[in-house]
């Protein structure tokens, strides 16, 4: 294949030429249009990503984790229908509970909390924009934002109430004032840095990992300023920023709870086998957005510079890490969304042309039509994703649970208060109590401390409990019964050892074994009595 | 029964499928284990004619061998057991005497409750005899003293912080089972004179209330506990087990040839089990009579175990859909032998007898409320009457108050709320949100100080060598 050479100069030029760009005021007329015509590009982009973060937000319910993070958030805001079932402090620091919680003061509300992650998603595509910009130029910038703002896999988790929404935001300004720092060589932008490294681990903690990235790319990058006072600063304005949640924790008198999370975290039983994020990862982000952010580290190698190595500790120190981490989470990824379509723009931009297409005009087009085809096979999924109800239902983290929200609205409306409900896992409980305001246990909660969750509470003898009337309803659901067949039998001797009535069914439409249109029960709701 | 319909992708159809339990086929509506009958939908309300007040169904149940100060005798607020009350261990002799006191984990026994021991504890009004009544037949005459609290009894305490508790409630004999069961039913004693007996021939063309009901068009049910339909006053005493017999006393019905020979008035004689089916499918009839067999807390029966099933049987109405047209009444049949200090009004020559614990639970029922009208069995059978314009049945009811009093008509229906069986659940551990949010608006206005002045970096130095160029291998 004849190529023309990679253009190592243009990237180059273009940030030359906006570095060098004079002030607003002093623009010229072209100067002037091509700014308007960056605005109106990053307002398209913004609205693109707006939608796709926001069409059909409210399809389905909370999963099991949004319940939580949602209901810790009422509960911090004192809303009285989720105090006594939501503690506000689990498993995580609280930056975003807090944040979220004003919109959580009264009623019974669930989408407001996905609308605030979109818009934090939203934002995290304009940080990608100044990033790729401050990195690359402009047209990186804005293909990096038009790349995020229709990936998959940043586009299904910032329509739920996770962390990593959020978590990726703060990581990405995080990134952008180490660049600063880099570019600048100046101390302060090394602290901000520190600072904005500590938020990001103040929404979720496993963001520390990333202090790993920012000490690798130190550490490979001879000309980076490193003395260690500077390090000691910024390390200590991190650790001035995160004890704030071990701080609040005291004020508030919960200090146990992170220790036992953080105890039964290292512990626990791996949840996914070594090739999970492998399988599923890549084709979230888009296999076209990897194999260029690849392929351009390859074509654009004459280019290397100490871009790249941030770009690519940023990636490296999250991926090996969860790899290892027996814990594995569809999102826990989410860190690299923002180097990988900075990298994959850049390789886009940079995509080396057959000869015959080397004319500037022809080369413009061909690039064009290559940036629509990644884009197109990005909008592909994530439209799938944001109309269909469930096609990645029962990957926890990758979306809302059909039937869920319904269920435990049936149960608020047609049970009494202080009915109590046994579901099959603690997944269905957390969205029972979210939805139904109705205490809930899961079966399967191990009543031994180190094989569960600390802030699960075990039913040590369900059928004591039963049979002493704590319990008047049992939830069946298909998601966890294809999880552990063995609780679902459990489940079910209970329901009829325990005169068990179905009250309630949830269906979800499917095919049936001879392939005609059937409705499928996916949650079913039982009355029980001794 | 409801559904909601959502779609389901290739993926999760499968997976759905694959969860549905065992027993049941792979997709289709039937994927719900067959085993569990599903609900039918509420039927109609029965037509029966109106009522005076918004109780539609009325549901009374009778437990065994309790009294208002063996039960709640230290609730406050009630008329309980009088501080520095001592029972002299023979009447008439102020010392040695004994004190009430919580029985704890010591174990109960079945206290003499005869017309004769109801005399010597009485002895004339003096209620001075409640040791001596128990010693004399052999027993622990101290056991007489003894009483329960809401350690024992969190549910029924729970319950009496919402609804009814009634004070002056009293037994409508001085004697046993028999003739407060028949009060019960026919607003009489059943046996007169001193005999406390069924009759060999049964009890004759004595009225009841479903009589009265019978005659009027308004369903009613008696349901029982571990019923056995062949346990009636004509084998009772020839059945193996002899135990089972007491089932024909607390079912006064089985003790009437009428009730047994037609087969439409016996057919309404059912199992406990039908009351749950009932209650839920919303089908209860107007008047529902209960009689417990093993969880009546009887002496020495467990009193967990008929809290146990109050509370079942309470849970399933709460969770009915005529919570809100019903009232849940249940009271004691006699005093069990044990000690109550309120002396009983005289009425007639068979009562009353002591103050028996009793409780009313009702969308209508005032909250908390502490009911001292005086009252007796007979007070349910004139709420019947009342309520569903019948005529009396016997001087008692006719005469008797009824406790319309604790019912709150002029507010709406309360929500059924079911009631813990814990009496001082912990409290929970309020989040100090201040606190929160006070550190994390520190950090919040730390880090955008920083980032502030980084961009505005007055301690600005010269940029280094590194600055904005591409290293060209420099890493």
């Amino acid at each position: 294949m004849t190529a023309t050479q990679p253009r190592p100069a243009a990237l180059a030029q273009d940030r030359e030429a906006e570095t060098l760009a004079p002030e607003r005021g002093a623009l010229p007329s072209t100067a002037r249009a091509r700014s308007r015509q960056v605005v109106a590009a990053l307002v398209g982009i913004g609205a693109v990503a707006l939608l796709a973060r926001a069409w059909r937000l409210d399809n389905l319910g909370f999963n099991s984790d949004e319940a939580v993070y949602a209901g810790q958030a009422a509960s911090l805001a004192g809303n009285p229908g989720y105090v006594d079932m939501f503690p506000a402090f689990r498993a995580h620091p609280l930056l975003f509970q807090t944040v979220l919680s004003p919109f959580y003061r009264v009623g019974d509300v669930d989408v407001v909390g996905r609308v605030v992650v979109a818009v934090f998603g939203v934002a995290t595509v304009f940080a990608v924009y100044l990033l790729g910009t401050r990195l690359y130029g402009r047209r990186v910038g804005l293909l990096a934002a038009l790349l995020l703002a229709v990936m998959p896999y940043h586009v299904v988790v910032t329509r739920q109430v996770l962390l990593d929404g959020p978590m990726v935001l703060f990581a990405t300004l995080t990134l952008y004032c180490m660049v600063r720092f880099v570019e600048s060589q100046r101390t302060a932008w090394f602290v901000a840095a520190g600072g904005m490294l500590g938020v990001s681990m103040l929404t979720k903690e496993s963001c520390v990992v990333l202090a790993g990235a920012v000490y690798a790319f130190i550490a490979l990058t001879r000309k980076v300023r490193r003395p260690v006072r500077l390090s000691i600063l910024a390390i200590a304005v991190t650790a001035a920023v995160v004890v704030a949640h071990p701080i609040s924790l005291a004020l508030a008198g919960h200090t146990s709870t992170g220790r036992s999370y953080l105890v039964w975290q290292l512990f626990r039983r791996p949840n996914h086998g070594m090739s999970f994020y492998l399988d599923t990862v890549p084709v979230a982000i888009g296999l076209l957005v990897v194999a260029l952010a690849l392929g351009g580290l390859w074509w654009l190698r004459r280019e290397r510079s100490w871009r790249e190595t941030l770009l690519l500790c940023w990636i490296l120190a999250p991926v090996l890490f969860f790899h290892l981490w027996p814990v594995k989470g569809f999102q826990y990824l989410l860190p690299v969304v923002t180097p990988l379509a900075i990298l994959a723009a850049r390789g886009l931009l940079g995509l080396p042309l057959p000869r015959r297409l080397s004319a500037p005009r022809v080369a413009a087009r061909s690039r064009l039509v290559a940036v629509a085809i990644v884009v197109l096979s990005l909008v592909a999924p994530s439209w799938s994703a944001v109309t269909s109800h469930n096609t990645t239902t029962f990957l926890a983290g990758s979306g809302g649970v059909p039937g869920g929200r319904e269920a435990g609205r049936w149960l608020a409306a047609n049970t009494p208060p202080g009915s109590v409900v046994l579901t099959l896992g603690p997944s269905m409980a957390n969205i029972i109590q979210y939805y139904g305001h109705r205490r809930s246990y899961g079966l399967s909660v191990s009543p031994n401390p180190l094989h569960r969750n600390p802030t699960y509470v075990p039913l040590a003898n369900p059928d004591w409990v039963l049979r002493h009337n704590e319990l008047q309803y049992v939830v069946w659901d298909a998601f966890s019964a294809a999880r552990s067949s063995f609780f679902a039998e459990r489940l079910m001797t209970l329901v009829r050892r325990y005169h068990g009535r179905v009250v309630h069914t949830e269906y979800v439409d499917g095919a049936g074994a001879d392939g005609n249109p059937t409705r499928i029960p996916v949650i079913v709701i039982y009355e029980v009595r001794p | 029964m409801i559904a909601r319909v959502t779609r389901l992708s290739g993926v999760a159809l499968i997976a759905a499928a694959l969860a549905v339990p065992p027993a049941a086929p792979p997709v289709g509506p039937a994927a719900v284990p067959p085993a569990v009958p599903p609900a039918v939908p509420p039927a109609a309300p029965p037509a029966a004619p109106a009522t005076t007040t918004p109780i539609e169904h009325f549901v009374f149940l009778m437990q065994e061998n309790h009294t208002f100060d063996n039960y709640f005798g230290t609730r406050p607020g009630v008329d309980g057991i009088p501080v520095g009350t001592c029972m002299p261990v023979r009447r008439g002799t102020a010392k040695p005497c004994v004190e009430p006191y919580h029985i704890g984990n010591q174990g109960s026994l079945d206290l003499d409750h005869t017309a004769s021991a109801f005399r010597i504890q009485h002895n004339g009004g003096r209620m001075d005899g409640f040791v001596e009544g128990v010693s004399t037949q052999g027993k622990d005459g101290r056991m007489a003293m003894a009483h329960y609290d809401d350690r024992d009894l969190p549910y029924y305490w729970n319950l009496a912080d919402e609804y009814v508790l009634f004070d002056r409630y009293f037994s409508s004999s001085n004697s046993g089972s028999i003739r407060n069961h028949m009060y019960r039913v026919t607003g009489g004693p059943g046996a007169t004179g001193r005999a406390e007996t069924i009759p060999p021939n049964g009890w004759g063309n004595i009225p009841t209330i479903f009589d009265r009901l019978e005659a009027a068009g308004i369903s009613w049910k008696f349901y029982v506990e571990n019923y056995d339909p062949t346990i009636t006053f004509r084998t009772r005493l020839s059945a193996p087990d002899v135990d089972r017999g007491a089932q024909v006393i607390w079912v006064p019905l089985l003790g009437y040839p009428r009730y047994l020979d037609n087969p439409n008035l016996f057919a309404k004689i059912v199992d406990l089990d039908e009351y749950y089916d009932d209650a839920a499918r919303g089908d209860l009839p107007a008047v529902s009579f209960i009689a417990p067999s093993g969880d009546s807390e009887h002496p020495p029966g467990s009193i967990q175990a008929g809290q146990n099933l109050v509370r079942s049987l309470l849970n399933q109405l709460m969770r009915s859909p005529l919570w809100n047209s019903s009232a849940f009444h249940w009271s004691y049949d006699d005093w069990g032998g044990w000690y109550d200090h309120v002396a009983p009004p005289q009425v007639d020559q068979y009562g009353y007898g002591f103050r028996v614990p009793a409780l009313l639970v009702s969308a209508y029922a005032k909250r908390g409320h502490v009911d001292s009208t005086t009252l007796d069995f007979t007070s349910a059978l004139k709420f019947i009457e009342v309520n569903w314009r019948l005529a009396p049945l016997a001087d008692r009811d006719r005469k008797a108050n009824t406790f319309l009093d604790a019912f709150d008509f002029s507010s709406p229906p309360r929500q059924a709320v079911l009631i813990g069986g814990e009496r001082n659940p912990p409290p929970e551990i309020r989040t100090r949100s201040a606190a929160v949010y006070g550190s994390y608006a520190a950090v919040a206005v730390l880090v955008a100080l920083l980032v502030v002045f980084a961009a505005k970096d007055p301690w600005r130095r010269r940029p280094r060598v590194l600055a904005t160029d591409p290293e060209g291998g420099g890493t």
